[in-house]
C-alpha cells in the first residue's frame, strides 16, 4: 500500500513535468547538474526555476519509490516464504529500475518518443503495484456461499478487458501528448478520433462491469468498491478530457459560434491548464489501476471455490 | 496468474486485444528529426500556373539554397544581405533560443520556445499543418505567405514588432490561439523573431519557387558546375530576391497607420446613427458580407487567400493540390464575424477596429477604406476618418442594439434587395 500511495504522486509529477515540457530541464542523468542527486543542494531546487522544481522533485520521488520497492523485497524476502510473491516483488523492483532507466535515457537521448514510453510504464508500474496489494492482502476473505450464484466469469472477462481498453487508451492518450512535432495532421487526427472512440470503449465496459458486480449478491461486496469507482472516475475523466480539449485547442467547431463560447481565449501554460491537462493524466492512470483492482479481485474470488469447497462447504457436506 | 484466469475469457477476446495493441503499437516509433518541409502546394501551383514542371533537382536546388541562407530548426542562421540592417528584424541570439529542441537550464533560461508553444499547431516550417491543425477553425496560420491578419499596417504591409507581440500576449478569442502572457518578457521576443524568420524564409522560398518556374528546363536556380561569374552572378540574385522580401519588414515598422482619436465630446447617438447608415450604405457595404443582421451571414462561400491557392471551386485543381498529402488541409469557407457578440479577433479596443475598417484584414475578404479628407467633395466615394470612427461606434454598439428595431427606422436602414 505504501508503494501504491508513493506512486501516485509520482504520476502526478510525472505529468507536470510533461505539460510543462520540462523534461530537459536538466540535462544529465543521473545525477542533477552535476551533483549526486540527493546531494543537489535544497535551495537552488526549491527557489529556482520552475521546470528545475518539478524535474528534480519527479527524480527524487522517483528515488523514494525505488527505496519503499527495495524494502518491499527486503520484507518478502524475510516474511513470506512463498515463490510467487517473491517473483511478484522482484518483478515490481524490476519495473522501478526499467523505468527509472527509461526516463534517464529520455533525458540523455532528449527523445519524445522515450518518454512516450516512459510516461505509458508509468501507470502500468502503478497498476502492478494494485494488483500487487490486492494479492498480498489478507483481510479480505471472500465468502463461498453464494458464489455458485455469482456471475464471476463473465465479470472477469469484462473486468480483463476493462484493463486492456484502459490501458490501451492511456497509450494513445500518451500519443497525443508525445505527438512528434513532424507528425501529420492526418496522424493527430487518426489518434484523436481512436482516443475518443476507446473512451466510449472504456466507458461502456465500465458501465457493464459496474451492472454486473451489482447484481452480485452481498458476498462479493468487495467489487462493488472498485466498480462504482471506476464508474465515478470515468464520469470525472470524459469531463476532464472534453475540458482539456477546450483548455488546449479551444472550443470544438460546433461549440465555438456560442455567446459562451465565442469570446475564449485559451491561455497558454496557466495554472488552470496545467492542472485540467494533469488531472486528466492523473485520472488515466488511476482508471487503469481501478480496473486491475476489479480484475484482481474478481480473479480472486474465482480461485476460491476450489479451495473453499474442498475445506468448508465440502467437509461440512461430507460430515452430515 | 495464468491458471488462476476464467475459461471463459475466450480467445476470441484476446485475439481482439492482441490487434488493439499491434494497432496502437504502430503509432509508436514515428518520431522524425525536426526538419524543414518544402512548399510542394505553391511549387505545385507554379507548375500549373506556368504550365512547367520544376524538377527534381531544381526542388533540391531551392531546398539548398535556403538551407544555406536559413539554416536548419536546430541551426537557424540568419542570412547576410549586403545593404539592408537584418538584425533589425531577426536577431540571432533570439533565433537560437527560440529554435532547436525544448530544454532549460539551470537559471531557468528556456530553449526551443518554438516547438514548446507553436510547432504543433503552426509546423516545424511554420507551414500551419502542424499536427494539431486538422482539428482547428480557423486553421493554424501558414507564415510562408508573409500575409498576417491583425496589424497596424496598410493592406499588403509586414506587421510591426507590436502587432505580433499583441497577438502573441493576448490570444486570439473563438480560436486555438493562445495568449502567452505567462511567458517572460524575453521568450516572447524570442518567439516573434522566430515567427518573422519563418515568414521570410517561406516568402523567400516562394520567390525562388517563382524564379525557378520562370528558368528554362534544366536551367538552375544555382549551379555549383557552372562558372565563377554565373555563380556569382545567381547568388546576387538570390540575395536581391531575400533583400526585397527582407526590406518590407524593416519598413513595417514605420508604417502603421496614423490614427488620430476621435472628439471626445462628439454626440455619440448621432454618430451611431451615422455608423448604422454606412454600415447598409453602398460605399461601406458592410452589411454585404455581416448581413442585415450583423449575425456574420451575409455570405459564407468566400475563402481567405491561403485557401484560395489550393483553386477551391477548381474540383480537378483541388483533387490535385490535395493529394500532395495529409499536410494540405481541405479547403474551408471563411465566415465573416458576427458582429453581435461582440468578440473581435483583432482586439476589442476602439483603435483595434478602427485599424480592422481602415486597413481592411490580409488574406481575407475584408477590405481596406478608401479614406478621403473631411474636405472632399459631396459624392466623393470613400469614408472620413470620422465616418469610420461612427463605424466604429456602430460596431462596438451592435451587441446592445436589438436585432429588430421598429419597423420604421428598420426600414429607412434596410439595403435594397435584388
Amino acid at each position: 500500500m505504501l508503494l501504491v500511495c508513493a506512486t501516485f504522486p509520482l504520476i502526478w509529477v510525472g505529468g507536470l513535468v510533461t505539460t510543462y515540457d520540462a523534461g530537459m530541464a536538466v540535462p544529465d542523468w543521473p545525477s542533477t547538474y552535476g551533483y549526486n542527486l540527493f546531494a543537489y543542494p535544497w535551495q537552488t531546487w526549491l527557489f529556482g526555476p520552475w521546470d528545475l522544481l518539478i524535474e528534480h522533485g519527479h527524480r527524487l520521488l522517483g528515488a523514494l519509490v525505488g527505496f519503499i520497492a527495495i524494502t518491499f523485497v527486503w520484507s518478502v524476502w524475510r516474511n513470506d516464504q512463498r515463490f510467487g510473491v517473491r517473483v511478484a516483488a522482484l518483478a515490481a523492483l524490476g519495473l522501478v529500475i526499467i523505468q527509472g532507466g527509461l526516463g534517464g535515457a529520455r533525458v540523455l537521448f532528449d527523445e519524445r518518443q522515450l518518454a512516450m514510453v516512459h510516461g505509458c510504464v508509468g501507470p502500468a508500474f502503478f497498476a502492478y503495484c494494485i494488483a500487487l496489494a490486492v494479492f498480498t492482502s489478507g483481510k479480505w476473505k471472500p465468502v463461498e456461499d453464494d458464489l455458485a450464484s455469482a456471475n464471476l466469469p463473465r465479470l472477469q472477462r469484462i473486468s480483463l478487458l476493462t484493463v486492456v481498453f484502459a490501458y490501451l487508451q492511456l497509450v494513445i492518450g500518451a500519443q497525443l501528448r508525445h505527438i512528434s512535432v513532424m507528425a501529420t495532421p492526418g496522424f493527430f487526427r487518426g489518434a484523436a478520433l481512436f482516443h475518443l472512440v476507446m473512451a466510449a470503449v472504456v466507458t461502456i465496459h465500465v458501465f457493464q462491469l459496474l451492472f454486473l458486480a451489482k447484481q452480485q449478491n452481498a458476498s462479493v461486496a468487495a467489487l462493488r468498491f472498485p466498480t462504482t469507482l471506476l464508474a465515478a472516475l470515468v464520469l470525472i475523466q470524459l469531463a476532464l478530457g472534453g475540458a482539456t480539449w477546450v483548455v488546449k485547442y479551444g472550443w470544438p467547431e460546433f461549440l465555438a459560434q456560442h455567446t459562451f463560447a465565442a469570446p475564449y481565449t485559451i491561455q497558454a501554460k496557466s495554472l488552470f491548464q496545467s492542472l485540467i491537462v494533469t488531472s486528466h493524466v492523473a485520472t488515466g492512470s488511476l482508471i487503469l489501476a481501478t480496473s486491475v483492482m476489479a480484475f484482481a479481485r474478481s480473479v480472486r474470488l474465482n480461485r476460491v471455490p476450489t479451495v473453499a469447497l474442498g475445506s468448508s462447504a465440502l467437509m461440512m457436506e461430507l460430515a452430515t | 496468474m495464468s491458471r488462476y484466469l476464467s475459461n471463459s475469457v475466450s480467445s476470441r477476446s484476446f485475439v481482439g486485444c492482441v490487434v488493439l495493441v499491434l494497432l496502437v503499437s504502430s503509432f509508436v516509433g514515428c518520431t522524425t528529426k525536426a526538419k524543414f518541409s518544402e512548399n510542394a502546394v505553391y511549387i505545385l501551383k507554379q507548375e500549373r500556373d506556368l504550365n512547367v514542371e520544376i524538377s527534381p533537382q531544381q526542388r533540391r536546388d531551392i531546398a539548398e539554397v535556403l538551407a544555406g541562407m536559413f539554416g536548419t530548426p536546430d541551426k537557424p542562421n540568419v542570412p547576410k544581405l549586403g545593404g539592408i540592417d537584418i538584425a533589425n528584424v531577426l536577431d540571432a541570439t533570439q533565433l537560437h533560443v527560440a529554435s532547436g529542441p525544448v530544454s532549460s537550464d539551470e537559471r531557468g533560461r528556456a530553449r526551443g520556445l518554438y516547438r514548446e508553444h507553436c510547432a504543433h499547431c503552426h509546423g516545424v516550417t511554420g507551414d500551419g499543418a502542424g499536427p494539431t491543425a486538422a482539428f482547428l477553425n480557423p486553421y493554424p496560420r501558414d507564415y510562408r505567405m508573409g500575409v498576417f491578419k491583425f496589424k497596424s499596417t496598410p493592406k499588403a504591409g509586414k506587421p510591426t514588432h507590436e502587432d505580433l507581440r499583441d497577438i502573441l500576449a493576448n490570444g486570439i478569442p473563438g480560436t486555438a490561439m493562445p495568449s502567452f502572457k505567462v511567458l517572460p518578457n524575453n521568450e516572447i521576443e524570442a518567439l516573434i523573431s522566430y515567427v518573422r524568420y519563418l515568414s521570410i524564409r517561406g516568402e523567400v522560398e516562394r520567390e525562388l519557387a517563382y524564379l525557378t518556374a520562370d528558368l528554362v528546363e534544366g536551367e538552375r536556380l544555382l549551379d555549383v558546375t557552372g562558372s565563377r561569374e554565373d555563380r556569382s552572378e545567381q547568388a546576387a540574385s538570390i540575395r536581391e530576391t531575400a533583400a526585397r522580401v527582407v526590406q518590407k519588414w524593416v519598413d513595417a515598422e514605420s508604417q502603421a497607420t496614423p490614427i488620430e482619436a476621435p472628439d471626445p465630446e462628439r454626440d455619440l447617438v448621432a454618430s451611431i446613427k451615422h455608423g448604422r447608415e454606412l454600415f447598409y450604405g453602398p460605399i461601406a457595404n458592410c452589411v454585404k458580407c455581416h448581413g442585415d443582421s450583423a449575425l456574420g451571414d451575409g455570405q459564407k462561400t468566400d475563402y481567405d487567400d491561403w485557401t484560395k491557392e489550393l483553386e477551391p471551386i477548381n474540383e480537378e485543381a483541388l483533387e490535385q493540390f490535395l493529394g500532395l498529402g495529409n499536410f494540405v488541409l481541405p479547403p474551408r469557407n471563411i465566415h465573416p464575424r458576427n458582429l453581435r457578440q461582440g468578440v473581435y479577433r483583432g482586439g476589442r479596443r476602439p483603435i483595434d477596429l478602427y485599424r480592422r475598417i481602415h486597413n481592411g484584414i490580409d488574406g481575407t475578404p475584408m477590405p481596406a477604406t478608401l479614406v478621403i479628407g473631411d474636405d472632399a467633395a459631396a459624392g466623393t466615394k470613400g469614408l472620413t476618418k470620422d465616418d469610420i470612427w461612427s463605424l466604429v461606434d456602430y460596431v462596438r454598439n451592435l451587441p446592445y442594439e436589438s436585432i429588430s428595431l421598429p419597423p420604421v427606422i428598420e426600414q429607412g436602414y434596410q439595403r435594397e434587395r435584388l
